[in-house]
């Protein structure tokens, strides 16, 4: 069935596959109706002096993306004669990888290029046809696992990492812990060579390992590392299966460069197995009825949501059952659960509704006991913030799947009713029950409801809208201004907040305040782990399966998050994606300011040096340079908040030209 | 404010409010430099108009009797200022300072603010 490797195939390389890559990847991944006529400098022209323009293509780009197929065929012929003519009339394990990827509809593969699976990049972009999986380059594997974990929040698909199972693998893990804590699917595909005597040498030592995936098994779902083609094909469909059951979850897959490599002389002897999702994990109907008793009869009911909607059903179903009781929800929307706009979504008002409840529903709550109690982190103290008798219940696949070394599944909470199951998928029996125990007087009763919640709504937003005014015409800018500016420029499009990065709250939360998010795919959460270098890559991952469903994605972008990953810019303009970022340049780690200066203050030494190695300042640095130097349209920095507006209204064009675009907003600190 | 907060404060001013009540030499300037090396800009803005972090503190601020009591006996988040790191007579100049930042602008006189009004209802 399959032969093994000759060693002659040391001979292809590095260098020799690179230029092969390049030629084929250059025509397959640039947009055919790319020209210097709709370049963003062309889409939209400026006179102001900080704005800065995107180079049209070179005539060299040009000359290339201008091959016909026959051309870089040839092309790739001579690179791979030049190195090893037999290897052109084969097939290769890898091109059979390619294959299994194709059956599971792998649509991207987020990469940089890595020795150790040369064979998987040569089939993806030659073999493949660079069409799922596309190889999408990006400047470092931290990058690769966010826009992973950004492209399945937006396209509610799975994407593939692919990196050293060493190096590659230590620069990709931290956003593999974000995918985690976010319960994100994610394919992390990494290179090893496990036959030491394959390995020729140097730098093939170094890049491999005897158990590559050890070193992120404490934050992934499952791994392994086939030995034979035929094992590769059903781990890979069993790691897909695995990683799409709730709780969704990242998998690690070793990828050996010998089998790679591995001339393939019987095709048909090797099986792709049928992918069959997984029906996610329903609660058990005993406890969602009595749920569901418990919810008719209680006066003063709460739900609080956080990755409850999976899919947009999710959102329509919490509406529904919240309806039907007139409960509040509280949407801590690491998904977005609830519209913003609706009367029952009751955010705002979470300490008075959690403290007055007498009974808490939790849906996929990661840390319901932080939502039950208040903490004083200074003075590490905490203390219940709900009323004695209150009945507890969650539904959650938190009891499902679990590991012991990080300790991302939060304090443990004592509840009354412990119902393990994928929530959105429990909601319509629950919904059902719920029906079936509302007599009509108690559904008059609770519908009385209505008019209080719709006040409290309203109030609230008022006082949104007013706290808003404060401070609009400050420099540096405001972050309700900054926010309400972008609004105003998008709310008539299709539009996607697709990062925030770690925290909504880093400016105030205005989008959840005051903005209309009343779609799933409106907001994509937060980077869950809270490591940073999540934003910016996530929302080019993001933005790259927006632009094939035609939303206008947005990024609020901080300063520090920014810095660790800023090389994601690149790959959104070299993949010509459509990505407004908009920097809240506050020129500070401002978190971390606060947290050293309220130490200071409590050890009674000063504040003075609270900024030393918390600030981001002397030298200031200039996003939209930076910006500009990797071929994406930029303007500022902005410190006058009126130059906001006619900037955004030019990068809006930019954006929807196909281009991404960056504006520096210099702000204050939150 | 909680009502225990405000218990405090007036307890506060009842005790102490006759310090501030001597004449000083208040300086909106240093009010300023005051406000921005000691780190309330980080919470409460710049100038003063707040956000989630920090409330507003201008306009209607409150007397630096009242806010030296806020930030010498914070239950809260806000962080402690004791004496040895914030005089009061720096929160005076504070004050000051806080008195002299121009207004914001009204919700409703705001173009993209007024359209939200329509849009929500």
């Amino acid at each position: 069935m399959v032969s093994s490797p000759e060693k002659s195939k040391s001979e292809v390389g590095r260098r020799n596959f690179l230029k092969t890559a390049v030629v084929a990847g250059a025509a397959t991944t640039l947009p055919d109706e790319v020209s210097a006529a709709d370049s963003p400098t062309q889409a939209i022209k400026s006179d102001a002096q900080t704005k800065r323009g995107l180079a049209a293509p070179s005539t060299e780009q040009m000359n290339m993306e201008a091959s016909t197929p026959d051309q870089l065929a040839e092309a790739s012929s001579e690179q791979l004669a030049s190195s090893n003519s037999a290897d052109t009339a084969s097939s290769f394990g890898s091109d059979f990888m390619i294959d299994v990827m194709k059956s599971l509809d792998l649509d991207y593969v987020f990469s940089n290029p890595g020795s150790s699976f040369l064979g998987l990049h040569e089939s993806i972009t030659v073999y493949g046809g660079n069409s799922k999986p596309e190889f999408i380059t990006c400047m470092h594997e931290e990058s690769a696992a966010a826009m992973a974990n950004g492209y399945y929040k937006a396209a509610l698909k799975p994407a593939a990492i692919m990196c050293h199972g060493t190096v590659g693998l230590q620069h990709a893990a931290m956003n593999i812990y974000n995918a985690w804590c976010d319960r994100v699917p994610l394919i992390a595909i990494l290179g090893n060579t496990i036959d030491a005597a394959d390995r020729m040498g140097g730098t093939t030592w170094r890049h491999s390992a005897q158990d590559p995936a050890a070193m992120v098994r404490d934050f992934t779902k499952w791994d392994d590392q086939p030995a034979s083609l035929q094992a590769f094909a059903e781990s890979m469909v069993r790691g897909w299966k695995i990683s799409t059951t709730p709780p969704m979850e990242p998998i690690a897959l070793t990828v050996d460069s010998t089998l790679q490599e591995m001339k393939v002389d019987d095709r048909d002897g090797l099986a792709i197995p049928k992918f069959t999702p997984s029906e996610p994990p329903q609660g058990e109907r005993g406890a969602v009825r009595e749920t569901a008793g418990l919810l008719v009869d209680a006066e003063s009911p709460v739900i609080i949501a956080d990755r409850l909607a999976r899919t947009p059903e999710g959102m329509s179903l919490l509406v529904e059952l919240a309806e039907l009781l007139n409960a509040p929800v509280i949407d801590i929307a690491s998904r977005q659960n609830m519209p913003t706009k609706h009367y029952l979504n009751q955010t705002r008002q979470s300490g008075r509704l959690i403290s007055q409840a007498d009974l808490i529903l939790g849906l996929e709550v990661t840390d319901f006991w932080g939502q039950i109690n208040s903490v004083n982190r200074a003075e590490m103290t905490s203390e219940p913030r709900v009323k004695e008798g209150v009945k507890l219940i969650t539904i959650s696949v938190n009891d499902l799947y679990m590991k012991s070394n990080y300790q991302d599944f939060q304090r443990y909470a004592p509840v009354d009713i412990s119902i393990s199951g994928d929530a959105e998928a429990t909601l319509p029996v629950l919904i059902e029950e719920v029906k079936e125990a509302m007599s009509r007087s108690r559904r008059r009763t609770l519908s009385q409801k209505e008019k209080m919640f719709r006040k409290m709504h309203a109030d609230s937003f008022e006082e949104s809208r007013q706290l808003a005014a404060s401070g609009w015409n400050s420099s540096p800018v405001s972050t309700a201004r900054m926010c309400m500016e972008l609004y105003e420029q998008i709310k008539t499009e299709d539009w996607a907040l697709v990062s925030v990065g770690a925290s909504e709250r880093f400016v105030s939360s205005w989008p959840h305040r005051l903005w209309d998010i009343d779609e799933h795919y409106r907001y994509l959460g937060i980077g869950a782990g809270g490591g940073v270098g999540y934003g910016l890559p996530a929302a080019v991952g993001a933005a790259l399966a927006n632009k094939e469903l035609g939303r206008f994605s947005v990024n609020i972008q901080c300063d520090g998050d920014f810095m660790y990953a800023n090389g994601a810019l690149w790959t959104a303009a070299h993949h010509r994606i459509p990505l407004l970022t908009v920097m809240h340049n506050n020129r500070a780690y401002a978190q971390e300011t606060m947290l050293v200066q309220g130490t200071a203050n409590r050890r009674k030494r000063g504040v003075d040096k609270a900024p030393i190695g918390t600030v981001i300042q002397d030298p200031n640095i200039d996003y939209a340079k930076l910006a500009e130097g990797m071929g994406v349209w930029s303007a500022g920095p902005i410190e006058d908040p009126e130059d906001l507006r006619p900037a955004l209204i030019d990068a809006v064009k930019v954006v929807k030209s196909g281009y991404p675009a960056l504006v520096d907003v210099v702000t204050q600190m939150r | 404010m909680k009502i225990t907060d405000l218990a405090n404060t007036l307890t506060f001013l009842c005790l102490f409010g006759a310090k501030f009540a001597v004449a000083q030499d208040i300086s909106i300037e240093r009010g300023e430099q005051t406000y921005m090396r000691v780190g309330c800009y980080e919470c409460h803005g710049t100038d003063g108009k707040g956000n989630e972090a920090g409330p507003p503190l201008t306009p209607d601020t409150l007397p630096p009797e009242a806010i030296a009591n806020f930030v010498r006996f914070s239950p809260g988040r806000m962080p402690v200022y004791p004496e040895e790191i914030l005089s009061d007579a720096e929160i005076a100049d504070i004050v000051a300072y806080l008195e002299s930042v121009k207004p914001s602008p009204d919700a409703d006189s705001i173009d993209i603010l007024r359209a939200l009004v329509s849009e929500e209802n």
